[in-house]
């Protein structure tokens, strides 16, 4: 499995198509995978595991959201004002 | 009285049109006033004229109706008709806040954390207060309805005292809400969360002010004798609206209370 993780990551080029998301406003797919991201790290960390698979979250959310809105989550982050459930 | 061959109401000259008129645009830029030179005097003496204005204005059509019988059958049509149609527009007028909650709600944006209630808010039990608060109108829907029974009876005193408790049964609600709105853990400005509940609920109590002195003046009327058992048009159309004003707490209830919590 993490052997298909590191090949899909290696493949990356850009966020593929997500049918949960089929419009034009991707709002929700950045919002989604920036979250996701964070319950990952979150998650895996608390088993001791490797939190490569994680990564592929961040791909995806780094080629979709806008920059200001990523360092504005990271600063809600670390202010503990960050609205979602992580 | 005129003479004339035809039963519709040829109305005499009034001033309370000029006068409401007046208090609308008084009203209106007393509001602009209030909000950039923080003086409420221009918006007050506004809602003293528009107030004067519908106490005479209606004391009048009490008049016509009543006592000078210029309210035929025709003419009683177009009443009905009238508040039909005014009931219809503000129909409408709550629409366009439900527009707006669901709008905010079922789509709820990165900046609420995507969830509704947004992060941050802790909304009213729905079980709690408000349950009651629906109880309470939903049985002065049944009152109202007893009451228009009796006056079609011809009993004088029980109709009485079903208007007397259903205007009791909507103090009753006024009451709790007031309470419910002084002890609430949000406020108007809590983001889109505390401004479409307090609009829209705001709004709707504003209408159950309104209702409730619409029936207290139908209670006077009626112990002034001034209803009989088939024309009573003035209860009717204050049953009409305090049903109207139920049923769109009845959806305040459903989508924003209950679904919204």
């Amino acid at each position: 499995m993490a052997e298909d993780i590191k090949t899909k990551l290696e493949n990356y080029r850009t966020a593929p198509f997500d049918a949960r998301f089929p419009n034009q406003n991707q709002t929700r797919n950045c919002w989604s995978n920036y979250l996701d991201y964070h319950r990952c790290q979150k998650a895996l960390e608390a088993k001791g595991e490797d939190t490569l698979p994680c990564q592929w979250y961040k791909r995806v959310y780094t080629s979709l959201c806008p920059i200001s809105w990523v360092q504005k989550w990271d600063d809600q982050r670390a202010e503990g004002t960050f609205p979602g459930k992580i | 009285m005129a003479h004339h061959s035809h039963p519709y109401h040829m109305v005499d000259p009034s001033p309370w049109p000029l006068t409401g008129a007046i208090a609308a645009l008084l009203m209106t830029s007393g509001l602009a006033v209030w909000f950039h030179f923080h003086s409420t005097s221009l918006m007050l003496l506004g809602t003293i004229l528009l107030t004067l204005t519908v106490i005479q204005w209606w004391r009048d059509i009490v008049r016509e109706g009543t006592f000078q019988g210029h309210h035929t059958p025709p003419v009683q049509k177009g009443l009905r008709y009238g508040m039909i149609l005014f009931i219809t527009s503000e129909v409408l007028f709550f629409l366009g806040f439900f527009w707006a909650f669901n709008h905010s709600s079922l789509a709820p944006t990165p900046e609420l954390g995507g969830n509704w209630p947004p992060a941050g808010i802790t909304p009213l039990d729905p079980f709690e207060v408000p349950l009651l608060n629906t109880a309470v109108l939903l049985a002065s829907g049944v009152t109202v309805t007893w009451a228009h029974h009796a006056i079609m009876e011809g009993k004088r005193k029980q109709a009485i005292h079903a208007l007397a408790l259903t205007i009791l049964l909507g103090s009753y609600f006024t009451f709790l809400q007031a309470m419910e709105y002084n002890e609430a853990p949000f406020t108007i400005a809590d983001g889109v969360y505390g401004c479409t509940f307090f609009v829209a609920t705001g709004f709707h109590g504003l209408h159950v002010l309104i209702g409730s002195t619409f029936l207290a003046i139908c209670l006077a009327r009626q112990i002034q004798h001034h209803f009989t058992s088939e024309h009573h048009f003035g209860f009717e159309a204050a049953a009409w609206y305090w049903h109207f004003v139920d049923v769109v707490w009845l959806f305040l209830y459903i989508s924003i209370y209950w679904w919204g919590s």
